[in-house]
């Protein structure tokens, strides 16, 4: 069993099925892709990609510092995948970036517009110089090979001092700062996380999962390659990695009891008990084990406290990014295709990794793979007797099919109603609810019209009426047999009654009413162009047949904000209004005596002289219809201060 | 699952997955060909290639002129206009670019309705042809693999269905079915094409460069491919 | 001249002419419930909104505080506030980092998440409005007079005046005079307000002013830091320059 073969295409699948949710989050935005909200505008990428990212990328400068700077000459073996595993992470942080700004080709843009107030701008600033100065620490391994690029070389390796030292300056800021983004957030941000001295918790913790990092990886390469562990050297890291993970709970504990946060540790919420699990997982039960010297030699101990330091801290800036918040200020899950971006970020770095390390001099001996060694003979497979080619074509072969069999799983797996990037359900306005006595409360702002649908068709029974819309009469006969249609103008096929708000589907706006594409549907109307559109003139809705031609009976009117003959159909509130106000209005005028009227709409500055608002609109959605909403069971998020769009209270 | 709910998943999910495969796998081959290429070209002792006499033969395959005038007569023209309706009816037909407008929003010039009636005619017709001679003729027969039976039949079941939803009046139950069947059939096309012997869609233009660098290997050359065909190795 | 709009929410009929006209005046497409709603009504095309509460209406916009804290964070500038009082945001420097979504205390700021081009939408006090001499297209709609425009400096004494002429009527406190810095939105309320800012939010400290001690610190970081380093090296490097002389006097003949 080949482990880095395997390893290898697990990566390639993981890589391919991120591919294909890329493709969609460019395309189609951030909200088909994320669960983000505007309640959670920061979530798993920021606290994953970027802020765990940038702190597992630490590694890089405490090694340089301990080599470089301290001496210690027996950490050399560690010293080139620990320069190339930072420069990689950082290099995926950026990439996770532009998955998560909006505008992601704008990045550039902090170049040239400062704003120096800002923690990001700083965070920014650091890590594009960082990479560049990682990019040069690193740049000799693969010069080495080419004796042209010897001068560059020379070069670098003269002044790497000055490079390593400027990667710790460099380092020192934005590892800290990138807890100074949340300073300003101390409402949003839990207590038991926020703290003014964030920027230097965060730096404590960059240092120790830094050395962790290195740890971890050194062991996870050696055993993919089956080289012989160095477990000496992980061990002494481990030990150091002790005190400052002692240092950081100390820090900790401190800042919690002077500020008097420490009952918020144990008081039974799902927030302190996520931060028992973090702060157990990532600092207390690695700092005991490798406290003792004897248990910092056993590989048992490295792998898992290395691993438990790695996965706690990282829990740590997830927690901080945008999981650790108050209930009042967050909702949000991250969705599958935010986690499988990310994850697709980090296999591509270790895929980049992984072909560094065997095709340039990380190690002394470059790691025996037998995929990448072609003078292996050319293999045939006799079962089906075709050509598989030298090792390293079929190595490209298998992985790129793993590819795009695994971005084709991913596109299949995108839902299609995500990638229209609907809403909450079709109809924007919620339909009436009850059965004689109907709830209308479009906007779902507890407050509604009651309607007794009993009351009317009993009074249209019993009245003569006719009423006069847009110019077309309307009446109604005691005999019953236009009553329905003097208030339902158009009904569904099979004198299935159609609610209000199936076509009245905005609020406040005008919407378009002619569906063109459903029309010209094989599995719609099924209409060939000719039968509405007459042939030797423009194809256009003004040469096209009238609706009426084929719809007898209905009343198509186009609407005032339309220009051109499109069809358009008044908001929701307008229908109610003009349906409702259009009978009571002579009730209206006895009782108001108002002088004059807008057409049978009352005008806004009517209104404002009419309390009679209020005897049609009432507060407070009687329990019983409330029972029967089903949108508030549709809708993702709940808050005990206010609901949908114009307020609830929930208790 | 109903067929209405079948069909949605078909021309929904499935027919992402495919067409994700189609576009990516035929990417994968052309890259692995060009790749595989290059890497024998630099194998060859005779650096010259015969950029002139590939040029034209390919031209020869893709435009049989030629081969019309000589032995293959019937065959040439029958396959020829078999293969052009097979490429513009999917393509430019107005049902689908509406799909495709409707779910992505993009768009491009479409067939006129006689047109498409007459191509997909005349593809169907063309297609049983070929399946026919291919049964018929005893030498066809003889070279004929299962799989030559059944991309043929495969390919123009997607025809026959579309034909059929576009231009009959059938019972809506039905027209659903038949749709199922037209849209299955064609992710089916989709996913399979790069896996197989359609993937010459592609391939064709590097089929001439690959048969002129087969002539430049060195003398000698065979007899190591047959002594790696019997090392016990493989 | 900071220009100011003043919200009684005591007059309020809750008649939505103010959402009206601001979708509008900004052509503001219509509102459509999204999974991503924060479901108080505000919307990237909704950005002024009526919430029922306890009775009354209140109207929720842009706070367009003194010290706005979305300005202070948005590391290309692409939030500002203007003279004459408005927080506006310019979509042409923005890159779309949400960092002003995060830290506003009032949660304003809404996203355009159906968009492949996406941008920060907000209230902008309608800043061109008044540059051209007119009022906000929501004061101007106001039938009741509820909301009124005018200058921050003139409406605070008209809204203390207004407390003092009808004793308990109001609340006495105008929202706004002093949250988080001030903001150029106030209110005049019979009900508590406290649900307009995260329950969260408290003091009047203007936010921007947490990040000034770390943000100050960072030359000094930066310096200290490369110093220590320096010096660390140089003690070691002596010490270990010490050791081999040390070594090779002891053993003179170790070379």
């Amino acid at each position: 069993m080949n482990r880095a073969k395997n390893a290898k295409l697990v990566l390639w699948i993981l890589a391919g099925f991120a591919a294909a949710v890329a493709l969609n989050r460019y395309l189609f935005g951030l909200g088909v892709t994320t669960n983000l909200n505007d309640r959670t505008p920061w979530g798993f990428w920021i606290g994953f990609d970027v802020m765990a990212g940038v702190a597992l990328a630490a590694g890089g400068f405490v090694t340089t510092a301990v080599f470089y700077i301290m001496k210690r000459e027996e950490f050399h073996p560690l010293v080139k995948p620990a320069v190339l595993t930072a420069f990689l992470g950082y290099v995926a942080v950026v990439v996770g970036l532009l998955f998560d700004l909006g505008l992601p080709w704008n990045i550039w843009h902090m170049i040239i517009y400062w704003n120096p107030h800002s923690p990001l701008f700083e965070v920014g600033w650091c890590v594009m110089l960082y990479t560049s100065v990682l990019l040069l620490e690193f740049s000799p391994v693969p010069l080495e090979e080419y004796s042209r690029y010897a001068k560059i070389r020379n070069f670098l390796m003269k002044y790497r001092f000055v490079l390593v030292l400027l990667g710790i300056m460099l380092s020192t800021l934005h590892q800290s700062s990138l807890g100074s983004l949340f300073l300003i957030m101390p409402e949003r941000l839990y207590p038991l996380w926020y703290t003014h001295i964030l920027p230097i918790e965060f730096f404590i913790s960059a240092v120790a999962l830094g050395l962790m990092m290195v740890a971890f990886e050194t062991l996870v390469s050696h055993w993919l390659y089956r080289r012989d562990p160095e477990t000496v050297l992980v061990g002494k890291l481990c030990r150091v990695a002790a005190w400052v993970l002692a240092l950081y709970f100390v820090v900790k504990s401190f800042d919690l009891g002077i500020t008097g946060k420490l009952g918020l540790v144990f008081n039974g919420k799902w927030q302190s008990d996520l931060f028992i699990v973090e702060i157990a997982v990532s600092t207390i039960i690695p700092a005991v084990m490798f406290a003792v010297p004897r248990l910092t030699r056993k590989p048992v101990v490295q792998w898992t406290g290395s691993f438990m330091v790695v996965a706690g801290m990282v829990l740590n800036r997830i927690d901080v990014g945008g999981l650790a918040m108050y209930d009042s200020t967050a909702s949000y899950t991250p969705s599958w295709m935010e986690i499988a971006i990310s994850l697709g970020v980090v296999s591509a770095a270790c895929l980049v990794f992984l072909f560094v390390l065997e095709r340039f001099n990380i190690w002394e001996i470059k790691p025996a793979d037998p995929e990448s060694m072609p003078q292996t003979a050319p293999s045939f497979d006799y079962s089906s007797r075709s050509w598989l080619g030298t090792p390293d074509a079929a190595s490209l072969a298998r992985h790129s099919l793993a590819f795009v069999l695994s971005f084709a799983l991913g596109m299949g797996m995108m839902s299609g109603k995500r990638l229209h990037a609907e809403g909450v359900d079709s109809i924007r306005v919620s339909p009436a609810t009850g059965i004689d006595t109907l709830c209308i409360n479009g906007n779902r702002d507890d407050q509604y019209v009651e309607f007794s649908h009993e009351g009317h068709i009993a009074w249209l029974r019993t009245h003569a009426i006719s009423l006069t819309i847009d110019g077309v009469v309307h009446t109604a006969s005691p005999s019953g047999g236009d009553s329905c249609t003097f208030c339902h103008h158009l009904n569904l096929p099979g004198e299935k009654v159609s609610n209000c708000a199936e076509c009245h589907t905005s609020m406040y706006s005008e919407v378009d009413f002619f569906r063109h594409g459903w029309h010209a549907s094989a599995v719609g109307a099924n209409l060939k162009c000719d039968d509405c559109h007459a042939t030797g003139v423009t194809r256009n809705a003004a040469s096209a047949k009238k609706c009426t031609a084929c719809h007898r009976g209905y009343d198509f009117a186009p609407g005032k904000g339309a220009a051109g003959p499109e069809l358009y159909i008044p908001s929701y509130v307008d229908a109610m209004h003009k349906l409702c106000v259009s009978c009571h209005i002579a009730d209206l005028r006895e009782v108001s005596s108002l002088s004059q009227t807008n057409g049978g709409i009352l005008s806004g500055k009517d209104k404002s002289n009419l309390a009679q608002c209020a005897s049609c609109h009432r507060t407070g959605v009687p329990p019983e219809l409330r029972a029967d909403m089903k949108w508030q069971v549709k809708l993702p998020h709940y808050d005990n201060v206010v609901l949908p769009n114009v307020g609830v209270t929930v208790k | 699952m109903t067929t209405s709910s079948l069909l949605e998943f078909a021309r929904g999910p499935l027919f992402r997955l495919s067409f994700a495969i189609l576009i990516l796998g035929l990417g994968r081959i052309i890259f692995l060909e060009i790749w595989g290429i290059i890497k024998a070209y630099g194998n060859t002792c005779d650096m010259k290639m015969p950029w002139q006499l590939i040029r034209s033969r390919s031209l020869e395959w893709i435009l049989p002129v030629k081969r019309m005038m000589r032995n293959r007569d019937v065959y040439s023209v029958v396959s020829f206009l078999f293969h052009f309706g097979l490429l513009i009816v999917p393509i430019f037909l107005f049902a689908h670019i509406n799909l495709w407008q409707q779910s992505v929003g993009i768009t491009w010039p479409a067939l006129p309705y006689l047109w498409a009636f007459w191509l997909a005619l005349s593809t169907i017709v063309f297609g049983a042809t070929m399946l026919i001679g291919r049964m018929a003729v005893k030498q066809m027969r003889f070279l004929s693999k299962p799989q030559d039976y059944f991309w043929l039949i495969l390919l123009l079941t997607p025809f026959v269905t579309g034909f059929i939803c576009a231009n009959l009046s059938i019972n809506a139950a039905f027209y659903q079915f038949i749709m199922v069947v037209h849209v299955l059939a064609g992710d089916l096309i989709f996913i399979l094409i790069p896996f197989s012997k359609i993937a010459h869609c592609v391939l064709a233009p590097f089929s001439q460069v690959v048969g002129a660098i087969g002539w430049k290997f060195p003398s000698g050359a065979d007899e190591a491919i047959t002594r790696t065909l019997d090392s016990p190795k493989g | 001249m900071s220009k100011a709009i003043l919200t009684d929410v005591t007059k309020c009929i809750g008649c939505l002419k103010c959402v009206s006209a601001c979708k509008e005046v900004h052509h503001l497409d219509a509102d459509v419930p999204r999974v991503w709603d924060k479901n108080d009504g505000l919307s990237a095309e909704n950005w002024t909104a009526i919430v029922f509460k306890d009775g009354r209406y209140v109207r929720k916009q842009c706070r367009h505080c003194l010290e706005p804290a979305c300005a202070s964070v948005c590391p290309v500038g692409a939030l500002h506030k203007t003279s004459i009082g408005a927080v506006v945001y310019d979509s042409s420097k923005c890159l779309g980092c949400r960092y002003c979504m995060m830290a506003c205390p009032f949660g304003i700021p809404r996203y355009e998440w159906d968009k492949a081009v996406p941008h920060v939408e907000k209230c902008i006090l309608c800043y061109d409005r008044i540059e051209e001499g007119k009022q906000p297209a929501c004061t101007e709609a106001c039938p009741t007079g509820a909301t009124i425009f005018g200058e921050r400096k003139e409406l605070l004494p008209l809204v203390h005046a207004r407390i003092e002429a009808n004793p308990g009527k109001y609340i006495d406190k105008v929202w706004g005079e002093h949250e988080v810095g001030g903001t150029s939105v106030l209110y005049l309320s019979d009900i508590d307000l406290g649900f307009l800012t995260y329950p969260t939010v408290k003091g009047d400290k203007p936010l921007p002013q947490e990040t000034v001690t770390a943000m100050e610190s960072v030359p000094f970081a930066f310096v200290g830091m490369g110093g220590a380093m320096l010096g660390l090296n140089w003690i070691i490097r002596r010490r270990m320059k010490l050791g081999e002389e040390k070594a090779k006097k002891k053993d003179p003949a170790h070379e």
